[in-house]
């Protein structure tokens, strides 16, 4: 059921919301036992809320389940971002998502497990103590990352229910891809990041994943918008997304990123390149397009500024004041040490390492700066391409959910390049959105979208009309 | 090889905590309750998914600094992360700026007429405080207190151009004066702390750092001491880090410096950046008082007071404010004699101080206008101005209720010295052998006598007669 349809029962009270968010609490405790989508489930919270709502289903999300990554604070509920360094950790106050949420009578259901702050494509970085989320469709197979417990409880989840993820690199879209979903990562700025681990500040954008594109049209319209607690989101009108559903495509002008088939999966690019094919049935155009800058410089680009940026957010944990402590010895520097040496897991170690040596003092210039001065450029190729199309499209993720076995073979390096196709929008700070258009076998296809800054409703508006 | 030429070499670096009522990046107020980690937030606790907001009216209370000291100011604030970890540090980085400061080659004028120049004024936010409770050697551990952590810090870099402590000290006094000018300083509660690069000829210009001095006292205390250190140890001087211990007076090594320290600075990307308009610039500036240096000169020119008196007078923006208007009702001579003397002798015994007073400028102006027309003795007034500083009241009634109006009756007074030559006939006899000083006695006995009513310049007029 789409989470409007259920609203709407909510509010005519066809629906006891308390029974149903315990029926749904039940069986995500359930689902987690098999699958790992949560590393905390706020039973307690979330039958509080159903009360209230009960007495005022109001809200635009009146009863609806959510669930979040964990890296977004919820106030009294455990949040960790995945990371063992933080276990323990209560937030004192809420993401302004999760007040926005809340206010529109959504329940929060859990915290969903991703990659160690955010550090990886599969959701198998995992932090040290946490489980690997499976693939709904096959458990040998990854759910992509690093939003991966998102994706795989928005298919998984047999009642309405929509997820909110986070993506730096492609974080949202690529696991909304394996997994099947819908998944929208909006322009920077245009959700406040109020409340959100930091993984690379400048990058890192809050945005929903759900079964239905109109399911991410309704959560859209109640988190975007302006905060004053954070410099970085924009103070301009939110658009009417849910319009956006009905209103047709005829005449749009759609470019497909020549480069992004290269090198995809034989079963990837049949389905995208097939879905095209019906762009032009439901009245679009579309044609090729090169975009070179991005695709060919977007993972060093990204990788230096992500990780300069994420080796001074993750130097706060220290075991001083939340998460982890340990017992008190030597100077703060050896204690500092210890915790960081204990608690952070592998790839969070080698991304601290990696982004303070691209920030020290005679690299600097050669690898952070270079990489702003890189990011610009992909900027200037997207925004001349915009005044061409309405959206551009290629395959979310060159490849077809891998085996875990698959991807223990991977280098460092083949790792990063899984988000070849994702990290460009995400310099860009594009929305872009995964729009699930078939199977491969028995596994999900995705494909990418992308718009113009501040053009949510142009991804809506074709994601919604491709698949019905 | 060097530049330099003259015995000393000092350059400074000035951290002024400005007097905004919040915090740079937070809501939380600057002063008020001062129990430990009482005003805090999630932002200056630094605690996982907060976010820093500037606060404008930091950045206005900077500019007005960057203004006075005549700075090119930068068309955009941007700050950086300056990360390094230390247990003050609520985020194990401090928000400051690195690459493109606030304001750049200003200058300042000593009182000498010597101009000093400014290589940068930029801003940043104050770390937290250090509690060590059984002193700094001793103590096993440390507490935190997050109260002071994100005040609105202003960092002014010197040039090279002070040759002696004392001409440090008088930068320092001539800065403090400035800030308090501006209203951005409030001496009761705002630390004003400096470290200071000294180098000596005889050690070829060897740079050591003096880290840590508060106050422009210390400022010459620790520079003197260490110019003294740097000529009895010429030898074995060498480029390091020294911090200033004002208990004992001496200088102690903290490090020896080899390299520059690393501190990886990137653009703090939680932060947009802020446009400092040519418009924002005039409107500060138009609100911009006139500053001491320019009342100085003002007042020497067209109040025809003497250099010194104009200086000591605006050096005190209270002080020249009520000077102003008394002058334009008085003698501008005799009212900043008055002010300058009387008024500052009478507060510091009374231990007050300017801010504290509370006269109504009438009442001044109608008692020196007795002063001015010899309607009273200068005792009298003193008197009088004792009592005006502690509770309002007409000078004018107050003479002439008491009868304490000047005596000019030459037979009056006449009566009182043969009376005094009459009771001291040692001082007569001492005066008259040759003791001059005996004089000012019988006159002193005189006046005495009269409770400071008679005119002294026909005492002494008529003294002098009767016993020469």
């Amino acid at each position: 059921m789409k989470a409007v349809d259920f609203i709407t029962q909510i509010r005519n009270g066809d629906i006891d919301v308390v029974e149903h968010t315990r029926k749904v609490i039940e069986q995500i405790k359930k689902i987690n036992k098999e699958y790992h989508y949560f590393n905390a489930v706020s039973e307690k919270e979330a039958l509080e809320q159903a009360e209230k709502v009960a007495k005022n289903p109001s809200g635009k999300l009146a009863g609806l389940p959510v669930s979040f990554k964990d890296a977004i604070c919820v106030k009294g509920v455990e949040t960790t971002a995945g990371s063992r360094i933080l276990k323990g950790y209560r937030p004192t106050f809420d993401a302004t998502v999760v007040e926005r949420v809340k206010k529109e009578g959504g329940i929060v259901i859990g915290k969903t497990s991703q990659d160690e702050f955010g550090f990886g494509a599969f959701s198998v970085n995992m932090g040290i103590g946490y489980e690997k989320p499976l693939n709904p469709f096959d458990k040998e197979r990854a759910c992509g990352g690093s939003s991966g417990g998102s994706g795989g409880i928005s298919q998984k989840a047999d009642f309405p229910h929509i997820s909110l993820g986070e993506s730096t690199g492609g974080s949202i879209v690529n696991p909304a891809s394996f997994c099947g979903v819908f998944g929208l990562c909006p322009t920077y700025g245009r959700v406040s990041r109020y409340g959100l681990l930091d993984y690379s500040n400048s990058l890192d954008k809050i945005g929903p994943m759900a079964k239905y594109a109109d399911d991410i049209a309704l959560m859209m319209e109640v988190i975007a918008g302006f905060d004053e607690n954070e410099s970085t989101c924009a103070d301009k009108p939110v658009d009417d997304y849910t319009k956006q559903i009905d209103i047709d495509i005829s005449g749009m002008k759609i470019g497909v990123i020549k480069e992004a088939f290269n090198g995809a999966d034989a079963g990837v690019e049949k389905a995208v390149r097939g879905k095209i094919a019906e762009l032009e049935g439901l009245g679009a155009e579309y044609e090729e397009i090169s975009l070179p800058t991005a695709i060919k410089f977007g993972i060093p680009t990204y990788y230096l500024i992500s990780t300069s940026e994420a080796s001074t957010n993750l130097a706060k944990y220290c075991g001083m004041r939340y998460g982890k402590h340990e017992k008190l010895e030597e100077g703060f520097n050896e204690y500092f040490t210890k915790v960081r040496s204990m608690h952070l897991g592998q790839e969070a170690k080698r991304r601290i390492i990696l982004g303070t040596f691209a920030r020290m003092a005679g690299y600097r210039d050669a690898y952070y700066m270079k990489a702003m001065a890189v990011r610009t450029k992909i900027i200037q190729e997207y925004k001349k391409a915009f005044k061409e199309f309405d959206a551009l499209v290629c395959p979310t993720v060159s490849m077809l959910p891998p085996k875990f076995t698959d991807i223990d073979k991977l280098s460092v390096l083949d790792h990063y390049n899984i988000d070849n196709l994702t990290v460009g929008p995400n310099l860009a700070g594009l929305p872009h959105m995964n729009v699930p258009v078939g199977f491969e076998g028995k596994l999900p296809v995705g494909m990418m979208l992308i718009a113009n800054h501040f053009d949510e409703n142009s991804l809506i508006r074709i994601g919604s009309d491709l698949v019905k | 090889m060097n530049k330099f030429t003259t015995d000393v070499v000092i350059g400074l670096e000035i951290h002024v905590e400005m007097a905004t009522d919040t915090k740079l990046f937070c809501g939380c107020a600057t002063s008020g309750d001062d129990k430990p980690n009482s005003r805090t937030c999630e932002v200056c606790l630094g605690m996982p998914g907060s976010k820093p907001v500037l606060n404008k009216k930091a950045v206005e209370y900077a500019l007005r600094l960057c203004i006075a000291l005549g700075c090119k100011i930068s068309p955009e604030l941007i700050f950086s992360r300056k990360s390094y970890f230390y247990p003050d540090m609520a985020k194990n980085y401090q928000i400051s700026q690195y690459e493109i400061p606030l304001g750049i080659n200003g200058k300042l004028r000593l009182g000498s007429g010597k101009t000093v120049g400014i290589t940068r004024v930029h801003m940043e936010e104050d770390p937290a405080a250090l509690i060590h409770p059984a002193g700094i050697m001793e103590s096993k551990y440390v507490l935190v207190d997050y109260n002071r952590s994100g005040d609105p810090l202003v960092e002014v870099v010197t040039e090279p151009d002070l040759e002696s402590p004392e001409e440090a000290r008088d930068f320092m006094k001539q800065l403090i004066t400035i800030l308090n000018y501006l209203g951005i300083f409030d001496v009761n509660r705002c630390v004003i702390k400096a470290d200071a690069n000294i180098s000596i000829k005889e050690s070829k210009y060897t740079r050591v750092e003096i880290k840590n001095i508060t106050g422009f006292k210390e400022i010459e205390r620790a520079l003197k001491y260490e110019v003294e250190r740097q000529k009895q140890e010429v030898k074995s001087i060498v480029q390091e880090t020294r911090a200033w211990d004002s208990d004992v007076g001496i200088t102690r090594s903290m490090r020896k410096k080899e390299v520059e320290e690393e501190y990886g600075y990137i653009i703090d990307p939680d932060l947009v950046k802020t446009e400092i308009s040519t418009k924002w610039i005039k409107e500060v500036s138009d609100k911009m008082p006139e500053l001491a240096q320019e009342k100085a000169i003002r007042y020497a020119r067209d109040f025809k007071i003497t250099e010194d008196d104009a200086r000591v007078i605006a050096a005190e923006r209270l002080l020249a404010e009520l000077f102003e208007k008394v002058a334009e009702e008085v003698d501008p001579v005799l009212a900043a004699k008055w002010l300058r003397r009387e008024l500052v002798r009478v507060l510091n015994y009374n231990n007050k101080e300017m801010k504290d007073l509370v006269i109504d400028e009438k009442h001044l102006i109608e008692l020196l206008k007795m002063v001015e027309k010899k309607e009273i003795t200068d005792a009298v007034a003193k008197k009088i101005l004792e009592e005006l500083i502690q509770k309002p009241f007409s000078p004018k009634d107050y003479v002439a209720k008491q009868g304490v109006k000047m005596i000019v009756d030459t037979k009056q007074i006449q009566r009182f010295c043969e009376e005094a030559i009459s009771e001291n006939p040692k001082a007569v006899e001492d005066y008259q052998t040759g003791e001059k000083k005996s004089l000012q006695f019988l006159i002193g006995q005189v006046m005495r006598k009269t409770k400071g009513q008679a005119d002294p310049a026909m005492v002494n007029k008529l003294m002098k007669e009767l016993i020469d």
